[in-house]
């Protein structure tokens, strides 16, 4: 009954729709001339999600930039979905006539190739980082595809793991928590971590478990770890801080925070906080501002003619960039300059963060 | 239908061999299937590796969120929303507690606001549902996304911590050597259980889920239960969301990631029907078990961490198999 009255109203509710279904068709066609009017380029960042604190950063660091630069700034967020990903970017080509500058950190390796090949077909330029395939090459694309920026994740592997076992005196038994399985950041670190553990023979890694990246899934492994191993375990290496910040938490339920060394990856703020006080002995950070800020950057100078991309080396086109490393040493210096304030950045210094050309 | 078979069995009864057929092959004893897994589990994994009855494996998020779910899977429906009300719950706690990001500190009234926001997200899936009558699965994965866009804004994107030293004692504090988040994970069941079969309430939930139609013509008004439901639901992953936060001392929108899954799981495995109408929450806390079991046990057994989701897939379905009698079911979807 409820129903075929619903059925004989839905005539008048969809007058009403087609109202406003007008007048927002209306109001998007009347968009893009805005936008069509500025001369200058549109900058636009491609990013993963706004939920992790490491894609917040980056874009915090690209609207520095566009700031700094006096240019209009747009953030799209592809939620993890490489469809939705590259299908907003054509969007945006779309809207402005290709007369933009695109920094993209692409979901999934593949997305790549149809990101940059939409971008030299409208004649933007982009920036890729830290996925590509292996045999897509910004050299092939000149002069639209200007670089791609990754961080070699074996040395910072290595890094942290140096650190960890120093901190606790060169012997003892250790933990690891990886990252997602099939992710090329998660395989590299693990290199690392294994390149460290084969020179130093005292060290023994009583197991290798995989938090998928998150602090929860660290929180319940490291419980079951203790329980396992409980004070064989010296140190906790972590692929990244979120999974170190999860164990550091199941630590402190034990009463063993601050007596058990943590090191991770990326910087977070929360990593940052625990080193400190001590419950971290490092971590290092690809540094998102720079990331988000940098990618831009390069890419608007291609742009608008202060470099040409074809004349310029290699190792300024798939290059490695430098990872901060934050430790006892430096880490309230670093508290200072970059979660107190936002840091400064000169931001013409391109190719100042160059460590070499990536790895074939 | 049910009643008469139930009077054929109970003359079976009256004489010892036809009852002993019964306690084998019939009702009972898949009943009692779940339970039986969780102790062969444990008798293995123990053997392999005595440290693990130390008790400090008991799982309090996952316990909490099933309970909720399991109301929801007894109507027959289904609360997509888990990780978006927790998220939320977990977002409120964080933010009117002492933190580092904001000058609030109300203390225990941010656990009551908490939960309460979770009952409200709850209120709100089940108005949703019986008003539009759009049907749970959509009403709630609408308010999962709305949960966590909710909590992504209003933490912009990043992981602020719980300073409150109160409520973080809910995971450092331990009682008679189990954590204060264990002990309110088991209030929690205690809570669900009589709600379940000791009020009206609980009855008509499992009314629902036997047939809606039937329930509908006793005079039972549907729509209130349903949405009662719901809102019972919230309350419950509100609790759990407050156990997270004090847990991993901070919130972050992603903090639910991955709880939904388990928590379906868990509710399924314990030997309660997605079709509704049979199981309930203490077939909710044997599945919950067995699934934090299993998980801790590969660890325990040192399971190569490439394998354990294959070993976990396989056990999971080999329960689901055992604790449910197939082959008298007329339709599989």
């Amino acid at each position: 009954m409820k129903d075929s009255k619903a059925l004989t109203f839905s005539g008048s509710v969809s007058r009403r729709t087609l109202m406003v279904g007008a007048a927002a068709g209306a109001a998007t066609l009347a968009m893009p001339k805005v936008l069509r009017a500025a001369d200058k380029p549109t900058l636009v960042t491609s990013i993963r999600s706004l939920s992790n604190p490491y894609h917040a950063v980056w874009k915090t660091g690209a609207e520095a930039y566009a700031k700094w630069a006096g240019l209009e700034h747009v953030t799209l967020v592809s939620e993890g979905n490489s469809e939705k990903g590259i299908a907003d970017i054509k969007a945006m080509l779309a809207k402005t006539n290709g007369n933009m500058v695109l920094n993209s950190d692409p979901n999934d390796t593949p997305d790549a190739r149809p990101i940059v090949e939409a971008c030299a077909k409208a004649g933007a330029y982009v920036v890729t980082q830290w996925n590509k395939p292996g045999d897509l090459h910004p050299k092939d694309f000149n002069p639209n595809y200007v670089s791609h920026i990754e961080f070699d994740g074996i040395a910072s592997g290595k890094t942290i793991a140096e650190i960890l076992f120093k901190a606790i005196g060169g012997k003892g038994g250790i933990v690891a928590l990886g990252g997602l399985i099939s992710t090329t950041a998660a395989i590299e670190r693990k290199k690392g971590l294994d390149a460290a553990l084969a020179a130093n023979p005292d060290i023994k890694l009583l197991d290798f478990q995989v938090a998928n990246w998150k602090s929860t899934e660290a929180f319940d492994l490291m419980g079951n770890l203790l329980t396992r191993f409980g004070d064989d375990i010296k140190g906790i290496w972590a692929a990244n801080d979120d999974m170190g910040s999860g164990a550091l938490e199941a630590l402190r339920a034990e009463n063993l925070a601050g007596k058990v060394p943590i090191v991770g990856v990326d910087g977070i703020k929360t990593a940052v906080d625990a080193v400190r006080s001590g419950e971290f002995a490092c971590t290092v950070t690809s540094d998102p501002f720079w990331q988000g800020g940098m990618g831009l950057a390069i890419g608007y100078n291609a742009k608008i003619g202060k470099f040409d991309p074809a004349k310029e080396p290699p190792e300024h086109r798939e290059f490695y960039g430098k990872a901060v490393l934050i430790s006892h040493d430096n880490v309230e210096e670093y508290y200072k300059t970059n979660v107190e304030s936002k840091p400064e950045m000169d931001w013409n210094d391109l190719w100042g963060r160059v460590t070499g050309a990536i790895r074939a | 239908m049910k009643s008469v078979s139930d009077i054929e069995r109970t003359t079976l009864m009256t004489f010892l061999p036809g009852r002993i057929a019964t306690m084998l092959g019939g009702k009972r004893w898949r009943s009692l299937a779940p339970l039986a897994v969780l102790a062969v589990l444990c008798a293995l994994i123990t053997i392999a590796n005595p440290n693990f009855i130390e008790l400090r494996n008991l799982a309090a998020v996952p316990l909490t969120l099933a309970m909720g779910l399991t109301f929801i899977i007894l109507m027959g429906s289904i609360d997509l929303s888990v990780e978006g009300t927790l998220s939320v719950a977990a977002m409120v706690v964080v933010l009117l507690a002492a933190n580092d990001s904001n000058g609030n500190d109300y203390g225990w009234w941010a656990v009551l606001a908490a939960i309460a926001s979770g009952t409200v997200m709850g209120l709100i899936s089940g108005l949703v549902q019986t008003m539009l009558r759009i049907p749970s699965f959509m009403a709630t994965l609408g308010m999962w996304f709305i949960g966590l866009g909710l909590s992504v804004y209003m933490l912009g994107g990043s992981a602020i911590r719980l300073n409150d030293a109160s409520i973080r004692d809910l995971a450092l504090h331990r009682f008679l050597g189990l954590p204060l988040a264990v002990w309110v994970a088991l209030g929690a069941f205690v809570f669900a259980a009589i709600i379940q079969y000791h009020t009206r309430l609980g009855r008509h939930i499992l009314a629902i889920g036997g047939d809606e139609d039937v329930t509908k013509l006793s005079g039972v008004n549907v729509t209130r239960v349903r949405i009662a439901a719901f809102a019972l639901a919230g309350f419950f992953f509100g609790i759990a969301g407050v156990l997270a936060a004090a847990q991993l001392g901070q919130s972050h929108a992603v903090i639910g990631d991955g709880r939904l899954f388990a928590a379906v799981t868990a509710v399924v495995v314990g030997g309660t029907a997605l079709t509704g109408g049979e199981g309930g929450v203490v077939n909710t806390l044997i599945g919950v078990l067995i699934v934090t079991v299993l998980a801790n046990g590969m660890i325990l057994l040192g399971i190569s961490p490439y394998i354990q989701q294959t070993v976990q897939g396989l056990m999971i379905i080999a329960a689901v198999a055992l604790s449910l009698d197939r082959v008298r079911l007329k339709i599989v979807k």
